[in-house]
């Protein structure tokens, strides 16, 4: 071992008081209680230890000053420091989360991530549960609150966001099975099943739906109510529309992830009167001479 | 190994009314069981940590109760952390939010 005196960093004539000063200098950097994280601290701080141990017993100090007894062996043999139980278990009771809970309260990613990094492994987090629950079109599209009967009794809210489509899953946190330990519960896993609605047929974000109107608006133009998954709304038909003409409700198709809607695509089918009309055919007889077309391919 | 109080005074060589005062002060938290407090190694590792930071390095009554109080921050947060790096190598990338949407 070296000089005690070098360790320390004193003269050898230094005083009680300079020796003392100069160890808790020294200790407070490298005692291995108050640097957990580094692990060449505890053999220098034993070094330390040692050679104060030896400086500050004044007997020893004048028996190694004569010459009598040497630094070796001096080092000192402490027990096992503190960190080493500190830092290893779960069971530690003095542990304080302190320093860090806010960091656990957020809805971030990280947060759930530090979550769950606290169960401890003996503890398990609880399995999730896996539902499937109908909805109809409509709340597809526009999102909805609605309750899931569990099958052990008692009921489940789910909010529904708005533009989900068939077979998407909804999770929700914590309500699964429990958990063991410090483990969390597991999470609800449920998954969406839209309904049809023969109305409309959704494509990607737009939702398509084929509407009959009156051969007096395909011809003439006018405004006609046409179905939503929102609700009603009106809709200008141009003059001279056609079947097969396509229409384009802005935004009324579904909520595109990251903000904004898909458009309500409607394809106008023209509908002639349910019975025949006397009158139209007169009017028509007397028109389709003078006016013909041939609205196909010539075979 | 569990020690009685005892033997618990014994190993880590503090006085019996020592030791009085720093359960007072919850320092040590010694198991409670029907046969009285039992002590683990953690508790003597800590009983001397205790003692050098009152004899090595001064430290009154004051200080140590709020040296105790970092060091036992100090190690909740190592653990987490080091829970946080199992989890992120045994699971990957961080879990998504609270509503998920799978495509």
């Amino acid at each position: 071992m070296k000089n005690p005196y070098e360790v320390l960093g004193v003269a050898p004539a230094a005083s009680a008081d300079e020796i003392q000063s100069a160890y808790r200098k020294l200790a407070k950097k490298l005692h291995p209680d108050l640097n957990p994280g580094d692990a060449g601290a505890e053999d220098r701080f034993k070094e330390v230890a040692g050679a104060y141990d030896l400086l500050s017993d004044a007997a020893k100090r004048k028996r190694f000053d004569a010459g009598e007894i040497d630094a070796s062996g001096a080092e000192r043999q402490h027990q096992h420091f503190y960190r080493d139980y500190a830092a290893r278990n779960h069971e530690n009771p003095y542990t304080s989360r302190s320093g860090f809970s806010d960091f656990m309260d957020g809805d971030d990613a990280f947060a759930e991530l530090f979550r769950r990094s606290q169960r401890s492994r003996a503890s398990r987090p609880g399995a999730d549960r896996h539902f499937r629950l109908p909805i109809s079109f409509a709340d597809s599209i526009a999102g909805a609150s609605t309750r899931l009967t569990l099958p052990e009794g008692g009921q489940l809210d789910v909010k529904i966001p708005p533009g989900l489509t068939d077979g998407q899953t909804i999770r929700l946190k914590g309500k699964g099975e429990p958990g063991t330990g410090t483990g969390g519960p597991g999470d609800a896993l449920i998954e969406i099943e839209v309904m049809p609605d023969p109305r409309f047929t959704r494509e990607g974000d737009d939702i398509l739906i084929d509407l009959p109107v009156s051969l007096g608006d395909a011809v003439l133009g006018g405004k006609i109510r046409v179905p939503t998954a929102t609700g009603a709304v009106t809709m200008s038909v141009p003059k001279g529309s056609n079947s097969g003409t396509m229409l384009r409700l802005k935004g009324k198709g579904a909520p595109k992830r990251g903000g904004g809607s898909g458009d309500q695509l409607v394809k106008l089918v023209v509908v002639l009167p349910r019975t025949p009309d006397p009158e139209l055919e007169a009017f028509v007889a007397g028109w389709a001479p003078a006016h013909s077309y041939v609205p196909r391919e010539e075979a | 190994m569990k020690l009685t109080r005892q033997q618990f005074l014994t190993r880590s060589g503090i006085q019996g009314q020592t030791l009085e005062l720093w359960l007072e002060q919850s320092w040590l938290l010694p198991e409670d069981t029907p046969a009285g407090p039992m002590f683990s190694d953690i508790d003597t590792a800590r009983a001397a940590f205790i003692r050098d930071l009152q004899r090595d390095f001064g430290a009154n009554d004051d200080s140590v109760g709020v040296i105790l109080h970092l060091v036992d921050q100090l190690h909740g947060m190592r653990l987490a952390l080091s829970l946080l790096r199992q989890h992120m190598q045994d699971d990957g990338p961080a879990p998504s939010a609270s509503t998920e949407r799978d495509h």
